[in-house]
């Protein structure tokens, strides 16, 4: 029994040396710049011949997608026989971690449905494979194209596309005595306040903090000019935008114009019956409003206000090839197939997802409709956070920060430096 | 040993017999050594490299980094926060469990004749039900503008609080429901150990004179030391790792006033910091060791 503890003892301690001996970082993956670098365009891989592509392509698509993607897929079936499309929905929820198994793993789906978020993590882990020069990035909204893009090489093609937006009740404003969608951050202050003078209970709802709070602060810090990473990928996230933004953002809890506390009641509700006047969100609000009960001549949808800038948030999704996918033909045929006009207002018409190529808001089905139209003109308009792969991360410390300024009694200057310092300890993960 | 071995044994050789043995015993060497001790050791190793999710493509091409997590751990405000928390969380939650659940244990013991099946039942089946599906209805009940407890109080003509958006109320809300759900648990072990205590002793503490309260002190507590003991230990570790009920109902807010350890770790690792989590993973380890061993110093039995 003694030697025989011991014997473990030693094999434990060579497997673990053995282990450590074989750690460390190679040189090659040192440095580089990362974050979105607009001024140059983003390399592409050469050419993949789409044509003669056959074979079976499986696709995993989350949530709604992942369960009307097959109509497309017959669809695409019909024109190209000679490939066989399998789609699997995989639930939200389950699909980051399932796709970084996929790709630890090296097996997992030729073609994915990606978070415009994870597209860093997912590239910077060599699990995507570089887009081909077969798409033409120039078809897509900037915005969306920029959140394919780590390091200066696109790694996919944006699916759809939602922006946010200012929802208000044009009754309560008028009451209020405010006729205009509001163009600047004191219009935006004066109609939250004429609308709570008009018997609104809040003016406005902003997050206060939270999961997700980033998305609604983030389009007041670039309407304040500011960004979130320099051209030499260092974070940019104090300074004087921040202060700006953040101040004004905490500016509607010190005047009470929004509630300090996520409440229990479903916004939607509270829109509907005007206990709220308005909020920022994206398209898929639409269809809950109306199903919540609010008249449609009684709200509006209008354009982020505008102080240097009237930039929105822009997320969706984006479909990207595995690199260890062995039918990478038939995967991007079926990719180009999926950013044609036709099939993206097809789409559309299915699970109501905006279309990211810009040509497809020409038809009838989309522009006809005033309230998309708007989302449409903002997304000309609308920028995504760099990919990098700790953006999630970086995310959560900024809706940690939001909290504390407008929950907590932190002030705006100590938060963007929190900010700032927690960004930086966090690096960009490459 | 070898007087105490049965006749029928002594003609076997000792290595035939250990190789019987090892041989009952390989099922279950096998299954350790694959599924706990290798990612137990596999994670120890981890917690001092720099791997991230960014690197699990060729995970030996990681950094070793001695104890750099763990400094970072331990120096991070929100681990001391969670520590406090979850600290606070044990402190209060175990001895208010064990308290409602002997309470509720004596209680069916000797005053509830008449339906005792129904209140076992009863104070059991929250631990029986999903604890997701219990702190969602929760959820519901403790909210601020429509929740059921405030809608009461507001007949009372009190105005409520938002007991798990108020940074002062969430973490007592949420250890309240705690207790309320693992006491069916402990009532049971410790009914089970009541019925162990011979009633001789009641009945001639009786004759002596001794009340109520006198007997419980002096009998019940006493003999209940082992059974209190493992409660203690059992809910002191399920305690030290709460995590569904604050990351169904809070996600560890309002300003991280329910931010436990195990929270805390589980975020760090879908952020893909699985170096650092491995880190805080040990440092809890290390944490529940510790607090089953200061349990087991409180309740030693006296000689």
């Amino acid at each position: 029994m003694r030697t025989g503890r011991r014997a473990g003892a030693v094999m434990l301690a060579l497997t673990m040396t053995a282990a450590l001996a074989a750690c460390g970082r190679g040189e090659e993956d040192a440095g580089g710049d990362s974050g979105g670098d607009a001024s140059t365009p983003a390399s592409q891989a050469p050419e993949v011949d789409t044509g003669a592509a056959s074979g079976e392509v499986t696709v995993w698509a989350m949530g709604a997608e992942g369960e009307n993607l097959g109509v497309l897929a017959d669809a695409f079936m019909e024109e190209n026989p000679d490939i066989t499309v399998e789609v699997t929905p995989v639930p939200f929820d389950a699909a980051h971690d399932r796709i970084v198994s996929a790709i630890a793993g090296g097996e997992g789906p030729d073609v994915t449905q990606i978070g415009t978020t994870w597209m860093g993590e997912f590239a910077a882990l060599g699990g995507l494979d570089p887009t081909p020069s077969n798409i033409d990035p120039s078809g897509f909204f900037e915005g969306a194209w920029d959140t394919t893009v780590v390091d200066g090489t696109s790694y996919g093609v944006p699916w759809y596309v939602e922006t946010r937006l200012l929802y208000y009740k044009t009754d309560l404003a008028e009451a209020g005595g405010v006729t205009e969608p509001p163009a600047t951050w004191d219009d935006l202050t004066a109609l939250a306040a004429a609308m709570q003078e008009a018997g609104a209970e809040y003016g406005i709802n902003l997050q206060p903090g939270g999961t997700g709070a980033w998305q609604t602060y983030m389009p007041f810090f670039w309407q304040a000019g500011g960004e979130i990473m320099d051209d030499s990928g260092a974070f940019t996230l104090d300074g004087e935008a921040c202060v700006a933004a953040l101040t004004y953002y905490d500016s509607f809890f010190e005047e009470e114009l929004t509630a300090t506390a996520g409440g229990d009641v479903p916004l939607e509700g509270q829109f509907a019956n005007g206990d709220v006047g308005s909020f920022i969100s994206g398209p898929w609000m639409i269809g809950i409003v109306t199903d919540a009960g609010a008249e449609p001549d009684t709200w509006t949808v209008a354009h982020q206000p505008t102080e240097e800038a009237g930039t929105s948030f822009v997320g969706g999704s984006n479909l990207g090839v595995l690199s260890d996918s062995d039918n990478k033909e038939a995967a991007w045929a079926f990719i180009e197939y999926l950013s044609q006009p036709e099939v993206q207002v097809t789409w559309y018409e299915t699970v109501s997802d905006l279309p990211s190529i810009q040509s497809a808001w020409e038809d009838e089905a989309l522009a006809g409709d005033e309230l998309l139209a708007a989302f449409g003109d903002q997304l000309s308009d609308a920028k995504a956070p760099p990919a990098i792969a700790t953006w999630e991360e970086v995310a959560a410390e900024i809706d940690a920060v939001i909290e504390q300024v407008t929950v907590g009694d932190a002030s705006p200057e100590d938060g963007c430096a929190t900010m700032q310092e927690a960004a930086d300890a966090i690096g960009t993960g490459s | 040993m070898d007087a105490d071995r049965p006749a029928s044994m002594a003609g076997r050789s000792p290595l035939r017999e250990t190789l019987v043995a090892w041989s009952f015993a390989l099922p279950f060497l096998l299954l350790f050594v694959v599924f706990m001790a290798g990612p137990i050791a596999a994670a120890l190793v981890t917690s001092f490299t720099d791997l991230r999710v960014t690197d699990i493509r060729n995970p030996f091409s990681v950094n070793f980094v001695a104890l750099e997590n763990y400094l970072d751990v331990l120096g991070d405000e929100r681990f001391q926060k969670a520590a406090a928390n979850t600290t606070v969380f044990v402190v209060v939650g175990v001895p208010l469990t064990m308290a409602l659940g002997l309470a509720a244990a004596v209680g069916l013991n000797q005053g509830v004749v008449r339906f005792r099946t129904i209140f076992r039942v009863g104070f059991y089946l929250p631990v029986v039900t999903s604890i997701v599906a219990i702190a969602v209805v929760w959820r519901l009940l403790l909210g601020a503008e429509v929740g059921l407890v405030n809608g009461i109080l507001a007949g009372f003509g009190v105005d409520g609080p938002g007991w798990l958006s108020d940074e002062r109320y969430a973490l007592w809300s949420i250890i309240a429901m705690a207790a309320w759900r693992n006491l069916g648990f402990l009532m049971v072990i410790f009914l089970a150990g009541l019925q162990t205590i011979p009633g001789d002793l009641y009945e001639a503490a009786e004759v002596d004179g001794a009340n109520r309260w006198q007997r419980f002190r002096g009998i019940t507590l006493p003999l209940m030391r082992p059974t209190l003991l493992f409660g203690a230990v059992i809910t002191g570790i399920g305690y030290v790792q709460f995590l569904e009920e604050v990351y169904v109902m809070t996600e560890g807010g309002p300003l991280n006033s329910t931010l436990s350890l195990a929270l805390y770790a589980y975020d760090q690792f879908s952020f893909g910091n699985y170096g650092y989590t491995a880190a805080i993973a040990f440092i809890l380890f290390v944490a529940i060791a510790l607090l089953t061993i200061v349990q087991f110093r409180l309740f030693r039995t006296e000689t």
